[in-house]
């Protein structure tokens, strides 16, 4: 049975802007340890810069590492946040309400993330940038088309920009809601950034259908963004286990299913830090646990079609690639941990309704999601680079330095200390959603049976 | 030309306040009654209403025009960019010809999603009539649930309209003009 | 939601006595034009029987002449045997507007069970694993029988066809009850075997509802399954150096898209010749249709996701498999195909007034149909024009020579028109058994969803239970 409390907009206006209006006795100290470790990242960077890639692991022949794993990684974590804010819009699905805004701007943090992580740390020499942009005209030298490396910022600042978009048109209504409850300076800041929003039907309109029509555009742009990065992979021939079809929807699985989990994390984190349960019920989480056992269960079926086409060529190199990451240590442990943690620990359990509907156990269980898709993407990238083949005469491994694992930590850290800036800034549960859920709840009377319901127009 | 421009800068704005979506739609029906034509009056609500909740006209708009401009030109963008670049610097890699469709069919189509977002959002604030400079009457407590009717029209015509708010219940009329 | 379904209806529908009454009524009477119909798709079937001899006198050995079949084949399962899911799908989701269109998708079922006589012969069209050719049971590293594809393909198709039927059945069965309590005679002791005593006790509607959701998984499950098995063991296995791992999923999917057109296709007939234009209403074809709409895209997808890794690469091999699949001697089918699957559905439906109307979907869902069979003609024939493994010229695992194109000829095209005409047949007496719109589905409709007053308007009050 759904549980549902009718609220008037001056609770929703108290509750979901605490975190705006006030301040958090947590949130000054998580911000500055997150940002001391963001800092920390910085300096490691910059070292990186002053000495060169040397001071990395990466070497021949491994020469995509953690960087990239994190690059791939926060990409598919980007992904969720629209899928899950966009999907939800089209379906009129109603617990769509209280997630869409954390989602989205999960999205926007996390791209930026995987931006630092590839355009700034991986290419190894970011002041290069502007190279993948039509520019430089008087030394004629252009930007390869033909290259994945083009089509990947092209496709990466397109959803950024889309999404960032995406996240503003919802905003409207809501700097609206804290102009008014806001004096002085600050107020001027938010009536300029609402630009004068007032709540006519007109407005409102238009917000419908920027919902359902954004949410239509940034689909396709999302759907393509990982199958570009996929590419960025799959359309190679040298190293082994990469030059396979699947990678664009194994990918783009992949991503979701990490994705949504993360937003699932977000959601218990919403409940854990600002207390707003009567927000996100264990109905909610009731719901994005069956979205993700369906999400878990097609993510299977790609690795498994992966797994079967690899041993399906029956050529040497690439049956040697998968007997090195399921046999040799320490790939096998990884290997094993990532099966494990991806899927057999989490998608049985969420069969269960008590595990779905428990903050905890959610919690638990999409971390350990995210575990392994993360070690999903390493075991990917670094073993197939080991075992290169052609024309590469020296086999290596690789392991990540100190200088990597803290920039890695920054990007982590980047993520979170940026979703907790946002949510100092502007409320993090979109009001005016909310609100019309409120107005357009209704409920049938069957018998002796009341069965929720909602306005249709 | 002259006249008329003046006539707009006279206008003034009233608000009416109301608890109860009921006395707001009797506000609209007041209003209507009084004379005043439908560009006159609005609602202000805090959250988005099913259409006609208060009997006011249905808004029409063409947003679906702006993606298809904006796709439009982002295509061409494209087009040119990716075309541009190869045949600007014809370097042959991969063994692919110099126009290679499938690579620039990608960058293309990501210029298109941008062109028709953009343009999307642009035609979002367009059509809701954002920004907006002057803020007329409002009040805070729309933002908190109540209902506000705002009547614009000529100064002469605002003590007709606070009437007709005041007659249908408004729990506080306010002057755009006067500061609280 | 103003042209919703029942809202069109006359005051008798909105009770649920007058559901069922009218729904009974038109269950009952057999019109002329559906004789009609029946009889010319009858003597159409019995074209194709004589096309199908005239194929046999060709008999087995020779692969490519079979090419056709096959792809008939493949079609049918990806279009009749893909619909059911719109009824599964979308009954998961608890969508109130599949309610009037979830028994026409799953009648589609039956069609199956015709399928599984065009896939006979294929059986001993496909040579064993023997001539070494890749596989997917790894034949030569283990010890599995040679014809292990064989084996498991016929035993997924038959188990997706009684998983099907069950589904039919199960959800059938309150209808089937109403169908008993109506009739009398012969009629009512058929419909009292085939309602397998029900008589609507809650602990019944319970089971029903959690074996419908059950059966609906496991129906995709195999589904997907045997579009797993026959893409690869009946299709990319004989093209030597053909390695896509997508090309199973891509397999699986259209057959989504097609059943969605195919579903569009039947309510449009259901609503212009079987009189239930009371019942499917605009609703249904809108949400189809941006159903629709979006697998189209995603069909681009699926396609260029394939493509460019193999354009890209540059493998010889993959270089051929392109050659042979796309740019070679199937070149006209693939653009049709191409266009028909893809651009004629984006170029149409992005406009909203074909995508929200009755013509619309129908006519762009109608050529995806036909894009899907080209589709399939240029895999599966293109696949069964390869040479057998075991001859000379051809190496073990690289194509070195295309074949050139296979034309149909005129028994392919009597077995076409017949196979089709009988699938259409074996549906057409499915309705006559099973009542084509769900009753008890509609009437349920009448509990959930209700029109009040809001303030100065009017809305639709949507109930979801859970």
């Amino acid at each position: 049975m759904q549980e549902h409390v009718q609220l008037t907009q001056r609770e929703i206006n108290r509750d979901l802007l605490s975190g705006v209006l006030g301040t958090p006795k947590w949130w000054l100290p998580s911000v500055a340890l997150l940002a001391l470790i963001f800092i920390t990242g910085v300096g490691a960077f910059g070292y990186m810069v002053n000495k060169g890639v040397g001071v990395t692991g990466l070497n021949r022949p491994v020469f995509w590492g953690v960087f990239m794993v994190n690059f791939v990684f926060w990409i598919g974590i980007s992904h969720a946040g629209i899928m899950i804010s966009a999907i939800l819009r089209l379906t009129q699905a109603e617990w769509r309400r209280p997630v869409t805004r954390a989602a989205e701007v999960l999205t926007v943090f996390s791209l930026l993330g995987a931006t630092m992580a590839a355009a700034l740390v991986h290419t190894g020499r970011p002041w290069r940038g502007y190279w993948v942009f039509p520019y430089d005209f008087p030394r004629g030298v252009w930007m390869n088309v033909r290259s994945p490396l083009i089509w990947d910022p092209s496709a990466v600042n397109t959803y950024l920009i889309a999404s960032s978009l995406f996240v503003f048109v919802a905003l409207l209504p809501d700097m609206a809601i804290v102009r008014d409850r806001s004096t002085g300076l600050v107020r001027m800041m938010y009536s300029f950034m609402c630009l004068g929003w007032r709540g006519t039907p007109r407005q409102w309109r238009l917000q419908a259908v920027a919902g359902i029509l954004l949410s239509a555009l940034v689909l396709p742009v999302f759907v393509s963004v990982h199958s570009i990065v996929s590419w960025d992979f799959a359309v190679q021939i040298g190293p082994e286990g990469w030059h396979s079809t699947i990678f664009a929807p194994y990918f783009i699985i992949g991503a979701i299913h990490s994705g949504v989990s993360a937003v699932a994390m977000v959601m218990v984190l919403m409940v854990w830090l600002w207390g707003w349960e009567r927000y996100i019920t264990p109905d909610h989480l009731d719901a994005i646990g069956r979205l993700l056992i369906v999400v878990g269960t097609a993510w299977f079926f790609f690795f498994f079609l992966e797994w079967i086409f690899a041993l399906y060529t029956l050529e040497g190199p690439e049956i040697a690639l998968r007997e090195l990451q399921i046999f040799q240590w320490p790939w096998s442990g990884l290997f094993a941990l990532f099966v494990v943690t991806a899927f057999l620990i989490p998608v049985p359990l969420w069969l269960f309704r008590r595990v779905r509907r428990s903050l905890l156990l959610m919690f638990l269980t999409t971390a350990s999601v995210n575990i392994g898709m993360w070690l999903e993407r390493f075991l990917i990238i670094v073993p197939g680079l080991m075992r290169k083949q052609p024309l590469i005469f020296n086999w290596g491994s690789y392991q990540p330095s100190i200088i990597e694992v803290l920039m890695v930590a920054a990007i982590f850290a980047w993520v979170g200390m940026g979703m907790l800036v946002f949510s100092k800034v502007f409320p993090l549960i979109p009001l005016f959603d909310i609100k019309e859920g409120m107005v357009g709840r209704d409920e049938i009377r069957i018998g002796r049976r009341t069965v929720p319901a909602s306005i249709r127009e | 030309m002259a006249q008329s421009i003046i006539g707009l800068l006279k206008q003034r704005s009233v608000l009416g306040l109301f608890s109860s979506e009921d006395s707001a739609a009797d506000a609209l029906d007041a209003l209507r009654e009084a004379g005043f034509a439908q560009g006159e009056f609005e609602v202000l609500t805090g959250t988005p209403y099913p259409e006609g909740t208060f009997g006011e006209a249905e808004p029409v708009h063409k947003l679906y025009r702006f993606p298809l401009i904006g796709a439009a030109c982002g295509f061409i963008v494209g087009l040119l960019i990716t075309a541009g670049t190869q045949l600007a610097y014809p370097v042959v890699t991969g063994g692919k010809p110099i126009l290679s469709i499938p690579p620039m069919a990608i960058v293309m189509y990501e210029g298109t999603m941008l062109g028709a977002i953009i343009f999307t959002v642009i035609g979002i604030i367009f059509e809701s009539r954002l920004p907006r400079m002057f803020m007329g009457a409002y009040d805070t407590r729309i933002t908190e649930g109540y209902i506000g009717v705002a009547v614009t029209t000529q100064e002469d015509r605002v003590g007709v309209a606070e009437e007709a708010l005041r007659g249908a219940g408004a729990e506080d009329v306010k002057r755009g003009w006067e500061r609280d | 939601m103003r042209n919703g379904a029942t809202q069109n209806a006359g005051a008798a529908l909105a009770s649920p006595a007058g559901v069922t009454h009218d729904l009974l009524d038109k269950h009952r009477t057999t019109g002329n034009m559906f004789r009609a119909a029946a009889v010319l798709f009858a003597v159409l079937f019995v074209l194709g029987i004589v096309g199908f001899v005239m194929r046999l006198q060709d008999g087995v050995s020779n692969r490519a002449v079979w090419g056709y079949h096959a792809a008939l084949f493949a079609f049918i399962l990806t279009a009749a045997q893909g619909a059911p899911m719109v009824s599964i799908a979308t009954r998961l989701a608890k969508a109130h507007w599949r309610r009037p269109i979830s028994r026409s998708a799953e009648l589609f079922t039956v069609v199956g069970l015709f399928n599984l006589l065009l896939f006979i012969p294929l059986l001993w069209v496909l040579p064993s694993l023997e001539d070494g050719r890749r596989t997917l049971w790894f034949f030569g590293q283990d010890e599995v029988p040679s014809h292990s594809p064989h084996i498991w393909a016929t035993i997924a198709l038959v188990a997706l066809i009684l998983c099907g039927i069950a589904l039919l059945w199960v959800s059938a069965l309150p209808d089937l009850a109403a169908v008993r309590d109506s009739s009398t005679g012969r009629r009512r002791r058929l419909f009292e075997r085939l309602a397998f005593g029900w008589h609507g006790t809650t602990k019944q509607w319970h089971m029903m509802r959690s074996r419908l959701d059950i059966l609906g998984v496991f129906y995709f499950m195999m589904m997907v399954g045997v579009h797993f098995l026959i893409s690869i063991d009946f299709a990319m296995a004989l093209v030597p150096g053909w390695i896509d791992a997508l090309f199973p999923a891509t397999h699986a999917f259209i057959s989504l898209q097609t059943g969605v057109a195919t579903v569009l296709v039947t309510m449009f007939v259901l609503r212009r010749f079987g009189g239930y234009e009371e019942y499917i209403g605009l609703d249904q074809f809108w949400a189809l249709g941006k159903l629709l709409f979006a697998l189209s895209l995603l069909w681009v997808w699926f396609w260029f996701s394939s493509f460019i890794v193999f354009w890209y690469g540059k493998k010889p091999s993959e270089q051929k498999v392109l050659e042979l699949l796309m740019v070679g001697p199937y070149l006209p089918i693939f653009i049709a195909s191409f266009v028909l699957s893809f651009v004629a559905p984006f170029f149409a439906m992005i406009w909203n007034p074909v995508r929200k109307s009755i013509w619309g979907p129908t006519i762009v869902a109608a050529g995806v149909l036909i894009g899907t069979f080209l589709d399939r003609v240029r895999i599966y024939v293109a696949a069964y024009s390869i040479p057998g493994i075991g001859d000379p010229l051809v190496e073990k695992h690289d194509l070195h020579e295309i074949p050139s194109t296979v034309l149909p000829e005129l028994p392919d095209i009597l077995i076409w028109i017949g196979a089709i005409s009988g699938s259409i047949l074996v549906y057409m007496v499915a309705t006559r058994i099973f009542p084509p719109i769900n009753i008890w589905e509609q009437k349920e409709l009448l509990l959930y969803r209700v029109h009040r007053r809001f303030h100065r308007t009017e809305v639709t009050v949507l109930g979801k239970p859970d």
